[in-house]
């Protein structure tokens, strides 16, 4: 997953995120954000998967759902 | 001092570059005087004393170019002009025709020559993105019904019905596409552009060329909203490389002469960049490229006046726009002096 978009993103602490090169900005959960900046550090999903199995009370099958359903909003917005 | 005359003061809701351009001069550390020139006794710009110095009425362009030469030779022998930025399409090739007799009397203006002005001509447009190297919608001047019902079997729809100066409606159908051209032809005439419809976002980038391929300097924006009709109202600065290196081709292609906007559309799927429009002067938002630091009136000033100058596009992205109506209150005489006298004096300086 190509994740060099996601560096140029200017993100806040209250979960905005502005896009410098396009003028687009976002909202964002705590969450996501979290998922954001993994993904900026070079983690691959199973690598996600790990991380935040330890940290939310969650299955496997809903964590994997959810985080397949957030990386393709991101791929929507040519986030990566 | 330097004394620098700007047209297109009408500060209204669709509003001129004058303005704008006044402002970012008064904000620069140049000692300036500015003289507005105005074609209506109601422009705005001729009661903002704290912008505008001195205000005079011209002829209009389309009129007689002697009455308007010796209005300008005029207003030179009162005031002393140094440099005259025109920022309104029509009175451009006017000024194009009468350049180098403002200069023999030591009036600069950086403006495109007309081969210039021509080459970025709505319907020229698909030569010039592709010696950019970047893409254009397909496009079809029409100037009868017959050539709109052929233009629209060819570009499809849905498609966008564009005027000739303002305004463009998306039609989705036949009749649709009929109601359309049949409306911005009464209001701006021909001829009515039928383009393919690419979706996607609208960005815009300006700058100033200096005739010899290079910038002083870019500024690129998102609009945010536009109005009625299609002009920015709000907007946040971007950085996008991709953007600046196109705009850097174009003048590099054309030599571009003056100050310009460079009007685009990034695709939503592909992200390729299409060429929409280029306007031969500075936009009426380009105060927004001053107050974020690349103040570009005062650059093309200072190059004609050949002033040493900054030519960085080194800005902050994520700085947004409002533009807002306001109201001032003046009093009756100074409408009777712009009205009666042709010139109105403002006294805060």
């Amino acid at each position: 997953m190509n994740t060099e978009r996601l560096t140029t993103l200017a993100i806040s602490d209250s979960g905005f995120i502005f896009d410098p090169s396009t003028g687009d900005s976002y909202n964002s959960n705590e969450v996501g954000i979290k998922i954001i900046n993994l993904l900026k550090q070079g983690k691959d999903f199973n690598e996600l998967m790990d991380l935040l199995i330890e940290q939310y009370e969650v299955t496997e099958e809903e964590l994997e759902s959810d985080l397949n359903d957030f990386i393709q909003i991101l791929k929507n917005y040519h986030m990566v | 001092m330097i004394t620098v005359a700007v047209s297109g003061i009408n500060a209204a809701d669709n509003p001129g570059p004058g303005v704008g351009i006044i402002r970012a001069l008064k904000e620069s550390d140049l000692d300036v005087r500015t003289i507005g020139l105005a074609y209506d006794s109601m422009e705005p710009g001729i009661y903002l004393d704290h912008l505008v110095d001195k205000s005079y009425i011209m002829p209009y362009p389309s009129g007689d170019v002697e009455q308007f030469i010796s209005r300008i030779l005029n207003i030179h022998s009162l005031e002393k002009l140094d440099v005259i930025i025109s920022t309104l399409d029509a009175e451009l090739p006017v000024f194009m025709d009468i350049e180098s007799k403002l200069k023999q009397n030591e009036i600069q203006m950086l403006i495109p020559t007309k081969k210039m002005f021509n080459m970025r001509n709505k319907t020229k447009l698909n030569e010039l993105s592709q010696a950019i190297d970047i893409k254009t919608p397909n496009y079809i001047s029409c100037t009868s019904y017959g050539d709109l019902i052929s233009a629209t079997q060819k570009v499809g729809f849905p498609c966008m019905i564009k005027g000739p100066f303002y305004e463009a409606f998306k039609a989705n159908s036949p009749g649709e596409a009929e109601g359309f051209f049949n409306k911005l032809a009464a209001k701006w005439g021909f001829p009515i552009i039928a383009q393919e419809f690419v979706k996607g976002q609208e960005y815009d980038v300006i700058g100033c060329g200096d005739g010899s391929g290079n910038n002083m300097g870019l500024f690129a924006i998102k609009k945010m909203t536009t109005t009625a009709l299609g002009k920015v109202w709000n907007a946040v600065s971007i950085k996008n490389d991709r953007l600046l290196k196109a705009c850097d081709r174009l003048l590099e292609h054309i030599l571009w002469r003056g100050g310009f906007e460079l009007e685009v559309l990034i695709e939503e799927e592909t992200q390729d960049i299409y060429l929409l429009e280029i306007n031969p002067r500075f936009p009426a938002w380009v105060y927004m490229s001053a107050a974020c630091g690349i103040n570009l009136p005062e650059r093309m000033v200072k190059h004609l006046l050949d002033m040493q100058h900054e030519t960085h596009s080194n800005y902050d992205s994520g700085k947004i726009m409002i533009r807002y109506t306001n109201e001032i209150l003046k009093d009756i005489s100074d409408f009777e002096q712009i009205s009666s006298f042709g010139e109105l004096e403002n006294k805060t300086r």
